[in-house]
């Protein structure tokens, strides 16, 4: 047999780079790019997709109404405080017992481990067990502050002054440990003559923190901070879980207003309009995050 | 040789088409439904039905929370993982507008004998819409808002001449809404961690704040809607339903701190750990209220019919049973129908402990030994009142039961709380085109 002629031997290498290649994109046409598509569409169109009627299209009626009401804007403005303060907690916490856990003592190991255990367990589960610890009559927590405080009982879950922190509470307990993790590897790779050196020097504590340490890993940091941004702003899990977005709608952020408008009402058009907003939002604040690291590494 | 293998070929052939057939004709439907107590009495009744036809049967029960969600998400896919399906009443309209549940109007009127049951059942869980003569189910769980109390508390002597010192009456079981928040006034004692009454403030629109408020707001007088236009302004805001408002925002003060969420879950657990005098639910769970195993209280709690005030309305809660559209199995699936709805089954139902929608059976002296709760049954079924059966109706129970939730927590005014959820019910009335 002539291997010249075989089938196999005809293939340019190009040709077989996209025969590789043609799965691959095929999946990603199927399951991301057609449906990102199709929803833009219909984020121009009333549409319900538990209706037997087609998708009639509106023009950008549904982008408009969104931003005449108030309820909407109240939400944005509840997404806004709890990204805010769940990132920042996150990361001042996160970078702080990284901080604790970058220097050898006695079981460092199992601490570590103890400390990132949080984020292994599944979201839904973790705001179950909130929801049963926070109970004003029954929870853990309430217990305890009435015990050891004499506190009155808290309505962490449902009331207008605490739901939205019971929200911020559970999330950085989940997701701490993530920036405690990133936090770890960019202090690790500090080289340890630097500190050496500037302890020859009798440099401060804070002189080789801003110095040395702060130059190494600022790169990571804005990393983990961005990927939890991006997270926060599609936390969703735990308010279905935890406060079913109550009190009123005091703690209906925006992923879990678009999950009420497409699943529970039906309101496929909207819904889609409402999630190429949020799209937008998190695509605009990364692109500051990543122009900020990019303006780090050059310097 | 060649004959053997030919034989053999054939052979193998004709098994495997024989075989084909025989794995064709074994049909198992698949039931969808919440995962409760009901649910696993239909399945293990359900083998009633497997020994009679061959065709087996298998629950496919969703926690009540993701019910209604996972349910449309399958219809919206236009193929559902079940075959039969056992939706809430206010479901039907949304399910019938979408084209998802089987049109069965031809066969109910062959095999339903509709004078065997509540009038509210057959137009509730079958028909759609009121009136039209189109059947899409079969009553199946008459399920409705009761309440519940504790007996050891109510028949205390020292209670009972306190309460009378006070108020001026007998302590009992209360007859008027008024009378259930004296009661709940009494009975609330923090510093001994007992609270008066237990209800359902969840902002959700089912199983949560809407199901509960409506038996008081109808009972106050007050209605949603104008039957005919549909406009909801000087209805559901009128002097009567703002007068529900504002008591159901007084109530609160005598329900448990931070029950604001309180939907079944947290409401039966309230009863079971003694922290309520009274608690109100829909009365199919009732199982888990006198368990020993999960109620500290399980032999000291017995249960009511909701109160009137003005008029008497129960809220009606319960499923029918429905055929799924996409169901390949439509045959098998009005064969189920068929048998659910013979006296033999509903007799088997009701001696389970589970309501019964069969008039005959309700009214059978015999049905009040089978659960505490059947005597409230009887006395309720002749009142029931079931909300929006339309697609919106879940947009317009969130609404009411966030607004009204945010007004208990003093966010709104009650009058302020009914005049809101009127203006956004006209809104999403007009968008989906009432008023036109």
């Amino acid at each position: 047999m002539d291997i010249r002629n075989t089938w196999a031997n005809r293939v340019s290498d190009r040709g077989m780079l996209y025969l590789f290649l043609l799965p691959t994109f095929g999946l990603l046409l199927f399951l991301v790019i057609f449906p990102l598509i199709w929803s833009l569409y219909l984020s121009f169109c009333e549409y319900s997709a538990n209706a037997a009627n087609p998708p009639v299209f509106i023009g950008i009626q549904n982008y408009s109404s969104l931003f005449r009401e108030k309820e909407v804007w109240d939400r944005f403005v509840t997404t806004g405080k709890f990204v805010l303060l769940a990132v920042a907690i996150e990361f001042l916490l996160g970078f702080g017992i990284a901080m604790l856990l970058n220097r050898e003592f006695y079981g460092r190991g199992l601490l570590t481990t103890l400390f990132i255990l949080p984020m292994m367990f599944s979201p839904a589960v973790v705001g179950k067990f909130f929801r049963f610890m926070m109970d004003t009559n029954w929870g853990i927590i309430n217990y305890i502050l009435g015990r050891l405080f004499g506190m009155p009982k808290i309505a962490w879950t449902t009331s207008y002054e605490y739901a939205l922190y019971s929200l911020v509470i559970t999330d950085v307990w989940i997701w701490t440990p993530f920036i405690v993790l990133l936090s770890l590897a960019g202090l690790s790779s500090v080289p340890r003559y630097l500190y050496e050196a500037a302890d020859v020097d009798r440099a401060s504590g804070w002189f080789k923190f801003r110095y040395i340490t702060l130059p190494y890993v600022a790169p990571i940091l804005i990393l983990a901070v961005l990927f939890r941004t991006m997270d926060a702003f599609r936390f969703f899990d735990v308010v279905y879980v935890l406060t079913e977005g109550g009190p009123g709608y005091a703690t209906q952020i925006i992923p879990f207003y678009i999950y009420k408008l497409a699943f529970s009402f039906w309101r496929t058009g909207r819904s889609c309009a409402l999630a190429y907003v949020l799209l937008i939002i998190i695509i605009a604040l990364s692109n500051i995050y990543i122009t900020y690291l990019n303006r780090l590494r050059r310097a | 040789m060649k004959r053997l293998v030919l034989g053999v070929l054939v052979v193998f052939l004709l098994g495997t088409i024989l075989g084909g057939v025989a794995l064709a004709e074994e049909v198992t439907l698949t039931i969808t439904w919440a995962a409760w107590a009901p649910m696993d009495t239909l399945i293990a009744l359900a083998e009633d039905f497997t020994a009679k036809t061959g065709i087996k049967v298998k629950g496919d029960p969703v926690p009540w929370p993701q019910y209604h969600d996972k349910v449309f998400t399958e219809f919206a896919s236009g193929k559902t993982s079940f075959d039969i399906v056992l939706p809430d009443s206010q479901w039907l309209g949304e399910a019938v507008v979408g084209g998802h549940l089987l049109d069965i109007t031809d066969w109910f009127n062959e095999h339903v004998k509709k004078e065997d049951f509540y009038d509210t059942f057959i137009q509730s869980f079958c028909e759609y819409p009121d009136g039209s003569g189109k059947y899409y189910g079969v009553p199946a769980l008459g399920d409705f808002f009761g309440m519940c109390y504790r007996t050891d508390l109510f028949n205390d002597p020292e209670e009972q001449k306190a309460f009378q010192e006070k108020y001026g009456y007998a302590l009992q079981v209360p007859e008027t809404w008024s009378q259930l928040k004296d009661i709940a006034e009494f009975f609330t004692r923090p510093e001994k961690n007992l609270y008066g009454v237990a209800l359902w403030h969840a902002p959700i629109p089912t199983a949560g704040l809407t199901d509960e408020f409506l038996a008081v707001f109808w009972s106050f007088g007050a209605e949603l809607w104008d039957p005919v236009t549909k406009r909801v302004k000087g209805y559901l805001n009128s002097e009567e339903g703002k007068a529900a408002a504002r008591y159901w925002v007084d109530i609160y003060k005598y329900c448990p701190p931070g029950s604001a969420n309180y939907s079944m879950d947290e409401a039966n657990t309230a009863m079971q750990q003694g922290l309520v005098a009274m608690m109100g639910t829909y009365l199919a769970f009732y199982p888990g209220l006198v368990d020993p195993n999960l109620s500290l209280v399980w032999d000291k709690v017995d249960f009511f019919p909701t109160p009137r005030e003005k008029e008497w309305y129960v809220q009606l809660g319960g499923q029918g049973m429905s055929i799924s559209a996409y169901t390949p199995y439509k045959k098998e699936a009005l064969m189920f129908l068929e048998w659910w709805l013979s006296p033999e089954t509903q007799w088997k139902w009701a001696q389970a402990g589970m309501f019964s929608c069969m008039k005959p059976i309700v009214e059978d002296d015999k049905y009040l030994e089978y659960a505490p709760v059947n005597k409230v049954a009887r006395a309720s079924y002749p009142h029931l009142k079931d909300y929006w059966e339309i697609p919106e109706y879940n947009e317009m129970g969130t609404v009411m039961a966030e607004i009204l939730n945010a007004a208990i927590l003093g966010k709104y005014a009650p009058e302020e709380a009914m005049d809101l959820i009127a203006e956004k019910h006209e809104e999403i009335l007009e968008r989906a085109g009432y008023y036109k």
